[in-house]
């Protein structure tokens, strides 16, 4: 069992290490811990600007996020990672060749999640308020429970995910009736004490006591054990059929660049799964809890601000679809193919602009919502101007494996700086009037430039993978 | 003799590791040559030389008068190409794979040439499958049937027999011996040394990324001598030295 987990773990970092480089990626935790030091700085500010207490639980919702995007990316995300590596290579694997059942890969691939992520994520932001806490007031004490409840924030995302992804294997009836019964109760509790649900780790974190601690365990322990009984490998021998969807799209999508390879990506997104969850789990999900701690903000912005930051952080958002349509290939499915990488990268593009339909719908249906359709077209310039600038510094900084953004420190400072100051002058453009928001569009333009250069580098580039 | 393939002092170079090493090597329009060597013995980075997959550290690369290095996608065009690696998009079926390989190679006559692989290679009932459940054998007749939808007058195949069963091999064997009977030329890449001798004009015997020998089964024929044998006294010796 031991001996798997380190198999597992050691895999993990080299997985990392070979995409990222082992320096690089050696200093993400140095990368985190130093923004976690410098955010604790701002502590005491932002508490100021906010009800009581919120920015906390700011901080564990987007930890439980944490949690479900990485067992998420565990479970579903096998998948890019068999284009990318093959999963011969997966220890994860293993009980193919090895006297090894399933579900105990399966909780050994928990356990190193859980490790992996501990190290990579909770200690450096634990560790960077830690080194900040004299300076900012806060207690030792509330640091260790901080850390103890980022952690099971963590768990417990990774247990929701887990738990969701084997009840869906077993039954999507099943799944649709947890998924109903979860938000009705929570609707519920909403309603009769006229807060949030509590949320445990929280609570841990706000007032600690041994029979709450024990209750999160166990109800913690309860998620992933109710996992691992339901867990069901996916059957190897199963063959799926679909009916030719290829002509008539290709067809349809005609006016795109490369229809072909449009076509291929958009089967690929929606095939895979990714289509409405991607969009659901992606998207609106993270812009409706955008558009949740915006609205904590209403009090101390000007009006309509909530909107305008709300289609600003949607552009940054939208600009990740790019994420979406390059996650499916490696330069070897082309290898046979008259094709090079700068026709993938307009090709991807040309669906990515495609894909904008989506996220322009949303900001125009909180401008319809909030009250805000007088400004809802500068709204929708800042996010497409803004998504059109993020996704062209991916394209100069990534190329075609845009996922390197997140774990290379190098790349990601590069894209923080290179998105972010644009993005912090357009807010504050568009806070003094909204529609000094339409200059947004002009970053349309740095943006070719940006994407050109891009393919330039990128077509120049030897890849391993081609 | 026109020359279809013309590679001058080929090199490629990964850090400190030297997978082809001054590779000189010509290939006449209607061979079926094979490319020989051991396991890493560099067969299949010379296959990615020569359709632009990878640029060269060192040397040229011409296949049908075209600059493999310059104009890496006008040679892709112009041949027909089995990669290493038999992978094709996991969520297109294997009829809508050809169409994208049709689509994308503005190859119009897409549904009769499907059929005929189809039923060809005796995988019509796998049509509607995805790529990614098909079996290792039937993605290979996939890959093989993508290279050659196209009638290309140039084919470079790495190792396109691995995966069939008997009878699939021998189809395709006979498949590429009436392929270059009709003028077309096949560049093949292979440790299997019974089927180069069976079916190859010519081949090259490549070690740790340097040509050892180039030559015809007919002229080892001559002499009395067989292919497996020479190539292993060949490599044996090669060994010996370095």
């Amino acid at each position: 069992m031991f001996e798997l987990f380190v198999a597992m773990f050691r895999e993990e970092w080299r997985v990392h290490a070979a995409l990222f480089g082992p320096a690089m990626f050696a200093l993400l935790p140095a990368l985190v811990g130093t923004m976690a030091f410098m955010g604790a700085f701002l502590v005491p500010v932002v508490n100021r600007a906010l009800p009581a207490g919120d920015l906390a639980a700011i901080v564990h919702v987007l930890f439980l996020l944490l949690g479900a995007m990485v067992g998420g990316f565990g479970l579903v995300g096998n998948e890019v990672m068999n284009r990318r590596f093959g999963q011969a290579s997966f220890v994860a694997y293993a009980a193919r060749t090895l006297p090894l059942s399933e579900r105990r890969i399966f909780a050994v691939f928990v356990a190193k999640d859980t490790v992996y992520y501990l190290l990579l994520w909770i200690l450096p932001v634990i560790a960077g308020v830690a080194l900040a806490s004299p300076f900012i007031d806060l207690p030792a004490a509330a640091v260790l429970r901080l850390f103890l409840s980022l952690l099971l924030s963590f768990l417990a995302g990774l247990a929701v995910l887990f738990m969701a992804t084997t009840v869906y294997g077993r039954s999507t009836v099943a799944f649709a009736g947890l998924a109903i019964g979860a938000v009705a109760a929570a609707l519920a509790v909403s309603l009769a004490t006229g807060a949030l649900p509590p949320f445990p780790p929280l609570a841990l974190y706000r007032d600690f006591s041994w029979p709450l601690l024990a209750g999160t365990l166990a109800a913690l322990g309860a998620g992933f054990g109710i996992s691992l009984l339901l867990f069901r490998p996916q059957s190897a021998g199963g063959e799926r059929r679909h009916p030719d969807r290829f002509t008539g799209l290709h067809r349809r999508l005609g006016r795109l660049p490369y229809p072909a390879l449009a076509t291929k990506d958009l089967l690929d997104l929606w095939r895979s799964g990714g289509g409405v969850g991607q969009v659901l789990f992606s998207l609106l999900l993270p812009l409706g809890l955008c558009w949740f701690l915006l609205s904590l903000l209403a009090p101390v912005l000007p009006t309509h601000g909530v909107l305008l930051l709300f289609a600003v952080l949607a552009g940054v958002l939208a600009s990740t679809m790019y994420t979406w349509v390059t996650a499916f290939d490696t330069l070897g499915a082309y290898a046979c193919l008259p094709v090079g990488v700068g026709d993938l990268i307009r090709s991807k593009l040309g669906l990515f602009a495609l894909l904008q339909v989506v996220p322009a719908g949303v900001v125009l249906g909180a401008a319809a919502l909030s009250g805000g359709a007088s400004v809802a077209v500068p709204a929708l310039a800042l996010a497409l101007g803004v998504s059109a600038w993020s996704v062209g510094v991916t394209v100069w900084l990534a190329g075609l494996s845009p996922n390197v953004l997140v774990y290379d420190p190098r790349v990601l400072l590069a894209y923080l700086v290179g998105v972010g100051l644009p993005v912090i002058a357009l807010v504050v453009i568009g806070l003094l009037n909204p529609w000094l928001g339409l200059s947004a569009l002009a970053l349309v333009v740095p943006a070719a430039l940006a994407v050109r250069a891009g393919i330039r580098r990128w077509e120049a580039a030897d890849s391993a993978f081609f | 003799m026109a020359m279809v393939i013309e590679a001058r002092g080929l090199s490629k170079h990964y850090g400190e590791t030297v997978a082809v090493d001054g590779l000189s090597l010509e290939v006449p329009a209607g061979a079926l040559y094979g490319l020989l060597g051991p396991n890493g013995s560099g067969k299949s980075t010379t296959i990615r030389l020569l359709t632009g997959q990878t640029p060269p550290s060192a040397g040229t690369a011409t296949v049908l008068g075209l600059d493999a290095a310059a104009d890496p996608v006008g040679v892709r065009r112009q041949v027909g190409i089995i990669p290493e690696q038999e992978t094709p998009p996991s969520f297109l079926t294997a009829a809508e794979y050809l169409r994208f390989v049709g689509a994308v190679r503005g190859f119009e006559e897409i549904d009769e040439a499907s059929a005929w692989w189809f039923d060809f290679l005796d995988f019509g009932d796998k049509r509607d499958v995805l790529c990614k459940d098909l079996s290792r054998g039937t993605r290979q007749k996939l890959m093989f049937a993508q290279a050659f939808l196209h009638s290309p007058r140039l084919a470079l195949i790495d190792e396109p027999l691995v995966n069939f069963d008997p009878i699939v091999q021998h189809q395709v064997k006979e498949f590429l011996v009436d392929y270059v009977r009709r003028g077309n030329t096949i560049f093949l890449s292979t440790h299997i040394l019974e089927v180069a001798e069976e079916v190859c004009t010519g081949f090259a015997v490549l070690h740790r990324g340097r040509l050892l020998a180039t030559g015809t089964p007919d002229e080892l024929r001559e002499e009395g001598r067989h292919l497996p044998d020479v190539f292993l006294e060949l490599v044996r010796q090669d060994r010996g030295h370095v």
